[in-house]
């Protein structure tokens, strides 16, 4: 008797969304021992680093739903991770993305998450998103605005410390991805 | 609606030693867990956690069969499913080498959980995963882990130093070929 679990493999544009690899280890773990990692937690240690790759794996197998190692179609690169997420200590469900050293600025982040935010609508059903931002975090508040988000209200993460909630359009008025999959 | 392009499954097989079953990690496990890991008892492997990090350790204990392609079970008593502690096969980014490790809840010593899922974990690292040696890691005052250690016929094979734990003795099971 085994346990199962699968993740769903989602396409846009220029990214592939698809379940966290070991090879994603060196990529994931520069990032999260950078000081690009001080909104979400790091810099930490490569021992945690590990440990925050293999837990998004976990997630998913936990609750169903989690979030997305983005693949760069052009160059099949690791660049950042984005998906539905909810663990403890959140105040909700959540939207959320990492971008990579080398993957900001390309609007990768807005691309994923509406795929991500299309997926908890319409797949999983759910009526309402946010997304938890660090208020200096003035680049995640700005691919917030892009989704549509707005602030909603002020929440004390037992970790993170001080955040933002902000909080996604519903299913019926949310943008949706206008491209999904180039594969017949 | 969004439709995947294709999937990625994991597959975590289960086992059963009579009153004990071998399974993957699951939600209903979380309290059993994070109380494990709130108390003192976590000492000796990383903790004491909140239940935040006791969720992303639990959540790391099933990606680390993905990632790794072995892990550790949740230990249960067969007949209730109440989890009795975590023992498997493992080897995150700066371990010296793979080993068994173990792990047992409050009130469920003296029951051998420990080491009857440790023998079971010794043998399907060699017997399905192939492998020909294995080591144990144990902080050098945890004599009860040092004593199942023994118990099982490893000896004393040098000592390593892991970002989270710190120094860890480490013990080298009996071979393939000896057990």
């Amino acid at each position: 008797m085994t346990v199962t679990f699968s993740a769903p493999r989602l396409e846009t544009e220029r990214l592939i969304l698809r379940a966290p690899e070991i090879g994603d280890q060196d990529v994931h773990a520069a990032f999260f021992m950078s000081e690009r990692a001080k909104f979400v937690g790091g810099p930490t240690t490569a021992e945690r680093a590990w440990r925050l790759l293999a837990l998004e794996v976990g997630h998913w197998v936990l609750r169903g739903f989690g979030r997305w190692a983005l693949e760069e179609k052009a160059t099949g690169k690791f660049v950042g991770i984005v998906g539905n997420y909810h663990p403890v200590g959140f105040p909700e469900d959540e939207l959320g993305w990492d971008l990579f050293d080398g993957a900001t600025g390309k609007g990768y982040a807005t691309e994923a998450a509406l795929a991500a935010r299309a997926y908890a609508y319409d797949t999983l059903g759910w009526t309402t998103l946010t997304s938890m931002i660090d208020p200096a975090n003035t680049a995640s508040a700005a691919v917030a605005t892009r989704l549509g988000a707005a602030y909603d209200y002020d929440f004390t993460h037992e970790h993170f410390g001080p955040v933002q909630i902000w909080r996604h359009p519903g299913p019926d008025t949310a943008q949706r991805p206008t491209y999904y999959r180039s594969l017949p | 609606m969004i439709e995947p392009i294709g999937h990625t499954t994991l597959q975590i097989p289960t086992f059963r030693l009579d009153d004990l079953t071998l399974r993957a990690p699951a939600m209903s496990d979380l309290d059993a867990y994070a109380e494990f890991r709130a108390s003192d008892r976590a000492k000796g492997v990383g903790g004491p956690n909140t239940r935040v990090q006791a969720e992303q350790k639990l959540e790391a204990l099933i990606g680390h069969w993905h990632l790794h392609g072995f892990g550790r079970w949740m230990v249960t008593e067969t007949h209730s499913d109440t989890p009795l502690g975590v023992v498997g096969l493992m080897a995150p980014c700066d371990w010296p080498e793979p080993e068994i490790a173990w792990s047992v809840f409050a009130g469920a010593e003296g029951k051998s959980v420990a080491y009857r899922a440790a023998i079971f974990a010794r043998r399907y690292a060699y017997e399905v995963l192939g492998w020909s040696t294995v080591i144990s890691c144990t902080t050098p005052d945890n004599h009860r882990s040092q004593a199942l250690a023994q118990r099982m016929g490893a000896t004393r094979d040098g000592e390593c130093h892991v970002d989270d734990v710190g120094r860890l003795l480490i013990w080298r099971h009996l071979s393939a070929e000896a057990v």
